[in-house]
């Protein structure tokens, strides 16, 4: 069987391209770190084949041109103008488009999210400054809609990732939120220690993030994004209570049960939906 | 054409950072205000048609869902109108970036001179007078060093005009020329350094004489057509024997005599008998040791295939004149250390520490920055600059003491990661050989920073140019960081360093040693802006900026590289073997100076350095009886500013990225005590993993130095530890501050007992690495923190920082599986402590709450700790511990009260089993800082195993971890002398910065 091909994009500020490579890795794929500018030289040479042999592309975390005129901005401007139609070619042909932190932020720039109607143009959500006004690095609880489309999240109903951004906050009109919980493309809420939605209470919800949304798909569940972070949690010890946790099933005879973190979870949707 | 485009959020939207700056307005200021928003403003220098225009509007610059914008004033509403842009020629990465999307949207290029600057408004309404917006916008919104305001009245507001059209653009109306220096004699050669800020050393001035004069010098110039040093040259020398670059006083004699033992000794150079021998001592011992004292970090081994590096260094005086630039530089300029260490390694963790006045600071003394801006500023700089480079930063320290508001303290520490071997061959080595290009890539050179290496050198005071004052950008250098990886990867560099201080005449200067020799062409090095002297190009600290020694084989490839990254790089000329540092502009020469002339008999340093003991000094133990009320007492302790919980820096840090976090900076049940020490996986697909400490004690230094230092070595080594390090492999990295050690009757009256002071601290450095065989990795010193403060009447008192070491221990632990964290785990398990408590209460928060200072410093005693520290590691690899940690600041009380409330259990502890010294008294066992000690718990199946480790050793189970959370100490004699919850101790600790976000 042929490896799913999944592309990570560096460049211009990215920086979590290593690890969410790594974490493809992990998940069975076979995985490139590609720069953006890289890419677009590619397409401009051939711009049929440049995203033909992929499946999964991915938009990872960082600070994309610095960030400084709205997270993820100029980036979504970069990609619309020299691979737009590439892009949404990619899309049709049934692959998938993940976005992790700076990428979810450059996929709601793009309109690649929530992509209403299957026009994959329009800016409808926006992802700004945290409440706080300050950036935070914390690990937050998920909550994931089972009903949701996503693919990624197929067969996960709790999560823990961190979260590490400064514009984190989900903000879209009643019209538009109403519309995401309908189509069931609200795939992840930040959740309290019950595992039920935080309203709005922080820390749980930790930049103020309306209805508690961490990340969303579009209506057909290959398109993600979301703020937290899973390749962070490539390995067990990446969690913030492994130690307590490893001592207390040494305590009842157990090991660790597996090295791998749970964010690869995440990654492994992906390369068996293509199974 | 100019266009201003003003962006705001829509109303219905919270402004966060308005908020943030209402709340400081109030809490700062105690002023009235209602409401804050903020406007960002791009004023477009550039010819663009009505239809460009809207497209950059509603295309890059606008967020349909949660702003509006308009190329027409936008405010309305407000009573008073702050409007705050940067002052010509500071760096705006915003304006940069902005140009950069609109080129690339339009397709367009921007001519010469057209640019975008960003600046923003902030629209206030309150009752506020026009003084008190004023105070806001100098106080909280911006600093003259690098920023220009204006203030607008609501009642006097033209919604026509708005704020007006300001460009901060850089416009130099000269022609570079390079001067000639006269120097018929040492005077007037010194009364131009003066004029000039030349910063030359007076010892020096006759030997660059000398050289100038020499019949054979001048004949050799004649034939490039100099005569008289130009201003290029001298520039070139001073920056090459500046403090900063030199380190004349490390390398300086110090004639050493106690006062009261009548003991004399001389010391010819610190570095060379105190940092040198030992390292190169253990260095033959310790196979892990691979690169020492030359290049820009110190080199060890990490696995078969990978080594890492580590160096640390200050950035005080620039952060202290304008907080944020100075700290954001200061963090991105350390990782181009690593950048440039060997072939270049990629980048894994960075720390920092920060020494500053109290954050309420009253007093009478007028700092240049209240001491709460500057640690805001501080704060932010290292967040921007750490987050947006990519890299981790899972480790600091922050200490407050009065005597750094004359200057503060800005460390940052940064490590790498290099495969062990590029090409086949050593990473770690490298060299210039002639016929190599000289590859500058980075940034583009302007006359920021110039001078910035003299100023370190000198105390501060209100002529330091302000012009040294810059905001590093990371976003530029994390561009290139990425470029220079994948053209090591390739084997295309020869050699690399980083442009820090002093600029291209250090690292061009430096690089140009091996091949012997350099030819540079000053006018082929990419400028910001037209206008700048030759001298400046030379010596600009413009930031952002590597040199790289290319074949000309590679020159295609590596260019190419640099284009794919976005990266400017240029060939600015070639290594040669001539002998000669020979810098041209155009067909003129500007500089011909032979090599060797730096290796040359410059007179050395000497300094006269005269010690008194403590109690010759007048210290004496206080006067003290037992306290009654020990729940009180403990939780005044643990609200003590250097002792309470500053997780509100630890959180707007980025711990995470790279996906190698093992052990975070806060940790325990509810993830909020700090950890001793942090550890990451840099190799994602190895367990090894690499642990990191840091430590600093200036308050003991009040006593002795000597005990300061190896109280705080000590410290670092035992975090490390505590966390799972390896004892065998303990790499130190020493970050001197000092006040300025030079004697002068009037200016430095107490110069000698200064110099005095750093002696004995080297002295300890020295002993402790050859006790604990610490090979020092990497160090640099930072001396002259002093600062000339303005009084109530108009005078000027000199305030001088505590002398201060920041010593980092890194280590490689070869499973990081067996990481432990500080905060206590099961009801049940067993509380030990190990290691003695003597009275030992001297310079410790103990004492200074009760306003004393005391005597007896806590001292180490290394052949007791070192085996208690094999065994205690024994102990962890054999998985036998629960928690560890270390016992530091404010003693046994504070710290089993923060491993219990790492685990949000109580705790029952006893007093009498505590070991310690005959005859203390309880508050000393519970407050005495005593080194070498730490506090495990370990389950109660593993009890006989864990105490088997220890047989002969001092190590006591003193008490129990409990179910219930009341943290509990049985007294001397049995009865209960303190019983307070755990939580409510949590809250007391978190309380005084419990606000901050």
């Amino acid at each position: 069987m042929t490896k799913v091909k999944a592309m990570v994009l560096t460049g211009y500020g990215l920086n979590c391209d290593n690890e969410t490579d790594y974490s493809l890795h992990l998940a069975g794929a076979d995985s490139r770190r590609m720069h953006i500018n890289q890419l677009i030289e590619n397409a401009q040479s051939d711009s049929r084949t440049v995203l033909r042999n992929y499946q999964l592309l991915v938009f990872g975390g960082g600070f994309s041109w610095a960030d400084d005129h709205g997270a993820g901005v100029l980036m979504a401007s970069k990609m619309k103008r020299h691979l737009g139609e590439q892009l949404k070619a990619f899309v049709d042909a049934g692959n998938l488009i993940l976005g992790i932190c700076n990428g979810f932020q450059a996929l709601v720039n793009l309109g690649l999210l929530p992509g209403f109607d299957g026009r994959y143009v329009d800016r409808k959500v926006a992802l700004t400054h945290n409440d706080s006004g300050n950036f935070i690095d914390c690990w937050v609880s998920l909550k994931i809609n089972g009903q949701s489309p996503c693919v990624f999240t197929k067969g996960i109903r709790r999560a823990e990732f961190p979260v590490r951004h400064g514009e984190g906050k989900f903000y879209a009109s009643d019209d538009t939120l109403k519309r995401l919980f309908e189509n069931e493309q609200v795939v992840l809420q930040y959740a309290g220690s019950d595992g039920r939605p935080a309203a709005g209470r922080w820390p749980a919800n930790p930049n103020g993030s309306l209805s508690d949304i961490a990340g969303m798909c579009d209506a057909t569940g290959r398109i993600f994004g979301l703020m937290p972070h899973p390749e962070a949690f490539n390995h067990f010890t990446n969690h913030p209570d492994w130690t307590r946790r490893k001592l207390g099933l040494a305590r009842v005879g157990k090991n660790i049960d597996r090295e791998e973190g749970e964010g690869i979870a995440v990654f492994r949707n992906a390369v068996e939906y293509f199974a | 054409m100019t266009f201003r485009l003003e962006v705001r959020l829509k109303d219905e939207l919270f402004d966060a950072s308005g908020a943030g700056i209402l709340k400081k307005a109030r809490a700062y200021f105690g002023f009235d205000v209602d409401d804050v928003r903020v406007i960002r403003v791009l004023t477009i220098d550039a010819h663009f048609d009505d239809e460009q225009l809207s497209r950059i509007q509603d295309e890059l610059f606008t967020n349909p869902i949660t702003e509006k914008s308009a190329y027409t004033p936008i405010q309305r509403g407000f009573d008073w109108l702050i409007w705050v842009g940067f002052r010509p020629g500071v760096r705006d990465t915003a304006g940069s970036t902005a140009r950069e999307a609109i080129e690339d949207l339009l397709d367009v290029t921007f001519g010469p001179g057209e640019a975008v600057y960003t600046s923003r408004c902030y629209e206030i309404r309150g009752k506020l007078t026009e003084d008190q917006v004023h105070r806001i916008a100098s106080e909280l919104l911006a600093n003259a060093a690098i920023q220009q305001w204006k203030v607008f009245s609501g009642n006097k507001w033209d919604p026509e005009e708005g704020i007006g059209l300001l460009i901060p653009k850089v416009i130099l109306r000269r022609k570079p020329e390079v001067k000639k220096i006269p120097i018929e004699s040492d005077e007037t050669l010194k009364c131009l350094s003066i004029e000039r800020n030349l910063a030359l050393q007076d010892r020096d001035i006759p030997v660059i004489r000398e050289y100038f004069l020499r019949e054979e010098i001048l004949r050799e110039r004649k034939t490039v057509g100099l005569d008289l040093p130009t201003d290029v040259e001298l520039e070139y020398i001073s920056q090459a024997r500046s403090d900063h670059c030199n380190h004349n006083t490390f390398r300086g004699k110090f004639h050493y005599h106690d006062l009261q033992s009548g003991e004399r000794e001389i010391i010819d150079s610190l570095f060379k008998t105190c940092i040198e021998a030992p390292t190169l001592m253990i260095q033959e011992e310790k196979d892990w040791v691979v690169s020492v004292l030359w290049d820009n970090a110190g080199v060890a081994r990490f696995d078969a295939d990978h080594h890492y590096c580590i160096t640390g260094e200050t950035h005080n005086s620039p952060s202290n004149m304008e907080a944020y630039g100075g700290a954001i530089t200061g963090i991105v300029g350390i990782y181009r250390d690593p950048m440039g260490t060997g072939k270049g390694s990629k980048l894994i963790l960075g720390m920092y520490g920060y020494c500053v006045g109290q954050r309420d600071y009253q007093g009478d003394l007028e700092p240049h920055l209240h001491p709460r801006r500057l640690l805001d500023g501080i704060i932010e700089g290292v967040r921007d600059g750490g987050n947006k480079s990519g890299i981790p930063t899972p480790y600091g320290l922050l200490l407050f003491d009065e005597s750094f508001t004359g200057k503060c303290l800005v460390f940052v520490t940064a490590l790498g990661l290099m495969p062990s071997r590029v090409g086949g061959r050593p990473s770690h080595e490298k060299s210039t050989s002639p016929g190599d290009l000289i590859i500058m890539s980075g940034g583009r050179v302007g006359k920021d920073g110039i001078h910035g290496v003299t100023a370190a050198s000198e105390t501060y005071s209100e002529n330091t140019p302000a012009g040294h004052v810059q905001i590093g950008d990371p976003y530029t250098q994390k561009k290139m960081h990425d470029f220079l990886l994948e053209a090591r990867d390739e084997d295309l560099i020869g050699f690399i360093t980083d442009n820090g201080g002093g600029g291209l005449s250090s690292s061009v200067g430096e690089s140009a040693r091996f091949s012997n020799g350099c030819i540079v062409h000053l006018d082929r090095v990419p400028l910001k802006y037209e206008g700048l002297n030759q001298w400046e190009i030379w010596v600009s600290e413009s930031q952002e900026r590597m040199t790289i020694a290319v074949k000309p084989e590679h020159l295609d490839r590596f260019m190419a590289l640099s284009r794919k990254h976005a990266v400017l790089s240029t060939v600015i000329g070639e290594y040669t073997n001539s002998g000669f540092l020979h810098l041209k502009y155009g067909e003129e020469t500007c500089a011909y100076i032979r090599m060797d002339l730096l290796e040359s008999d410059f007179p050395q340093w000497e300094f006269d350095a005269q010690w008194l003991p403590p109690k010759m000094r007048g210290f004496t133990e206080p006067v003290i009886s037992e306290p009654t009320d020990h729940g009180a007492l403990l939780h005044a302790m643990l609200q003590r500013p250097n002792i309470c919980s500053r997780n509100w820096i630890a959180m707007q840090y980025d711990h995470e990225v790279q996906g190698t976090s093992v052990i975070k900076p806060l940790v325990g049940k509810e993830r909020d005590v700090p950890s001793d020490a942090a550890v990451i996986r840099p190799v994602l697909r190895s367990r090894k993993g690499i642990v990191v400490s840091q430590a600093l004690n200036p308050v003991y230094s009040k006593i002795d130095t000597y005990h300061m230092t190896t109280a705080t070595i000590d410290e670092a080594v035992r975090k490390v530890l505590a966390a799972g390090g390896d004892p065998e492999h303990l790499a130190g990295v020493d970050n001197f501050c000092w006040p300025t050690i030079e004697y002068d009757p009037v200016q430095n009256p107490d110069g000698k007992y200064k110099a005095a002071q750093l002696v004995r601290s080297n002295r300890a450095l020295r002993d402790m690495c050859l006790q604990y065989h610490i090979p020092l990795l990497s160090g640099k010193d930072s001396m002259y923190i002093d600062g000339n403060l303005k009084g109530p009447y108009g005078e000027r008192r000199k305030v001088s920082g505590l002398p201060t070491l920041l010593f980092t221990v890194s280590s490689v632990m070869a499973d990081i599986q067996k990481a432990i964290t500080m905060d206590v785990k099961f009801p049940g398990d067993l509380v030990y402590v190990l290691g003695e408590t003597r009275n030992e209460m001297g310079g410790g928060e103990y004492y200074q709450m009760m306003g004393q200072v005391g005597l007896n410093v806590p001292r180490v005693y290394g052949m007791e700790f070192l085996p208690q520290y094999l065994a205690l590691h024994q102990a962890m690899e054999s998985e036998l511990v629960s928690s560890c940690h270390a016992v530091t600041r404010g003693g046994l009380a504070v710290h089993l009260a923060l491993a219990a409330m790492g685990g949000a259990l109580g705790m029952t502890i006893r007093l009498l089993a505590i070991p310690a010294a005959p005859g203390l008294s309880d508050s000393q066992k519970l407050y005495s800082e005593s080194c070498g000690r730490f506090v495990v718990t370990v389950s109660q199946e593993k009890k006989t195993l864990f105490e088997k480790c220890f047989s002969g050793m001092k190590l006591v189970r003193v008490g129990v971890v409990t179910e219930s959370t009341d943290f509990v100490i049985q007294g001397e004699d049995g009865g209960t002398i303190l019983k307070e919850d755990i939580r409510r101790l949590k809250d007391t600790w978190k309380k005084p910065f419990g606000d901050l976000i």
